[in-house]
């Protein structure tokens, strides 16, 4: 098993363009990497694509990564799901989940079981928070970082005012943000 | 334009943002704004990793094993075949992200980075040729070694950017479309930005980087902040 590095050694070690540091990077947030971006495009191929072409742009640019403007988490989170909306905009014709699943072998891509456990934690905490939102705030968020809707586009698709799309997505995240508050890695300030 | 936002204002832009419904004009107010303010800035990469968490709440889909194989697969090839990184690449990269980075040390490691390519090609070539870059708030270099074929855009006067956005390098050939060739690297505790160029920049007549998303782009968008024409200065 490898052994535990820190997000920060996993950003030196891509900057100094080694590939362990790809591979620290994709066992660590490679599955939710995959994950997001199948919610995306529920298209096994095509999420598939999607991951494999974000950490070889990593790989191949080096860390565009900057401290203090989040985490690593979600700067990888970032990439992959800008480009699974960019292909889901120019893919939305295509016929959903027409990949067949391959016949083989799945492992996890998260290998270190301290991480899991905390992703398992949080997910639990993400899901019951969410689950305390009302339902036209959830689906909002939904729209915006699953479906690659803009302000506008989610103001028409739920018929509602656009200054009332960005109540909604900030009062949203400002609930889950106290409910989730004391599971964040960093403590949350408010201005 | 001043920036007239509050930042209340400015909380709903950041939210949107985070969760990517946030269009260009409004982007361009919020970007204004968080240039000039830290606590927006902290509150942005906040929404930003609250954000990321949402992920969380779905089923884990694990990938396919052969899906981490083929990555490394490939990346393990390209480490093979490529040149070993530049020492004074390695240097920076080892420089720890919490050490005090002074104006001297700053200085240093341009200094590396042009001795680094002069050293490369001491046997056989010239000293690097430089081109001179700018924007609106940008001024930098490029240093051009020929052997090996690369070179090194170092950068002062640029904006920190939100973790959704990077600037991307691209080379404008004398026909044709502009080339990615890479992203600045923010200095460390604010030295110069640096990326980069593999390669010869045999016909091409323009260095450019433009704002993108995270991850670039396959096209340049609208978005220039600093340019500089291949010829000798």
């Amino acid at each position: 098993m490898r052994l535990h590095l820190s997000d920060d050694d996993i950003v030196r070690s891509i900057s100094a363009h080694s590939p362990e540091g790809i591979e620290a990077l994709y066992d660590r947030y490679g599955g939710l990497a995959h994950t997001v971006a199948l919610r995306i495009l529920s298209d096994r191929g095509a999420a598939e694509d999607v991951v494999q072409e974000s950490f070889l742009t990593v790989w191949r640019r080096g860390s565009t990564f900057q401290p203090g403007r989040g985490s690593l988490r979600s700067w990888i989170c970032t990439i992959v799901r800008n480009r699974a909306i960019d292909r889901l905009r120019g893919d939305r014709h295509r016929t959903r989940l027409d990949t067949p699943i391959e016949d083989e072998s799945i492992e996890p891509a998260v290998t270190d079981p301290w991480v899991a456990v905390a992703i398992e934690l949080s997910g639990e905490e993400v899901r019951k928070a969410l689950a305390e939102l009302p339902a036209e705030q959830r689906r909002t968020i939904e729209l915006a970082y699953y479906g690659g809707y803009s302000q506008s586009e989610i103001a028409k698709a739920m018929e509602v005012p656009l200054g009332t799309v960005k109540g909604r997505v900030r009062i949203a995240l400002d609930k889950l943000r106290s409910t989730l508050a004391d599971r964040m890695e960093t403590p949350w300030q408010t201005q | 334009m001043a920036d007239a936002m509050t930042h209340d204002e400015v909380a709903d832009l950041l939210a949107l943002d985070a969760v990517g419904a946030l269009e260009a004009a409004d982007r361009e107010l919020m970007e204004r704004h968080l240039a000039t303010c830290g606590p927006c800035r902290q509150a942005a990469a906040q929404y930003a990793d609250l954000a990321s968490l949402l992920p969380a709440a779905l089923e884990l889909a694990p990938p396919p094993a052969r899906l981490r194989r083929s990555l490394m697969a490939q990346v393990y090839a390209e480490a093979t075949a490529a040149p070993r990184l530049p020492w004074w690449r390695r240097l920076i990269a080892g420089i720890p992200e919490n050490r005090a980075f002074t104006v001297v040390g700053a200085a240093a490691v341009v200094a590396a980075v042009a001795l680094g390519i002069w050293g490369a090609g001491r046997n056989a070539a010239p000293a690097p040729v430089t081109y001179s870059v700018s924007g609106t708030t940008a001024t930098g270099v490029l240093a051009v070694a020929t052997q090996p074929a690369q070179a090194v855009l170092t950068v002062k006067g640029l904006q920190p950017l939100p973790s959704s956005k990077v600037y991307e390098v691209w080379l404008i050939p004398n026909q044709g479309s502009p080339k990615p060739v890479g992203f600045l690297s923010p200095g460390v505790a604010g030295g110069p930005w640096t990326a980069v160029v593999p390669g010869s920049l045999a016909g091409y007549k323009t260095i450019a980087a433009t704002v993108e998303p995270a991850g670039g782009s396959a096209t340049p968008s609208n978005t220039e902040v600093l340019s500089g024409q291949l010829a000798e200065s």
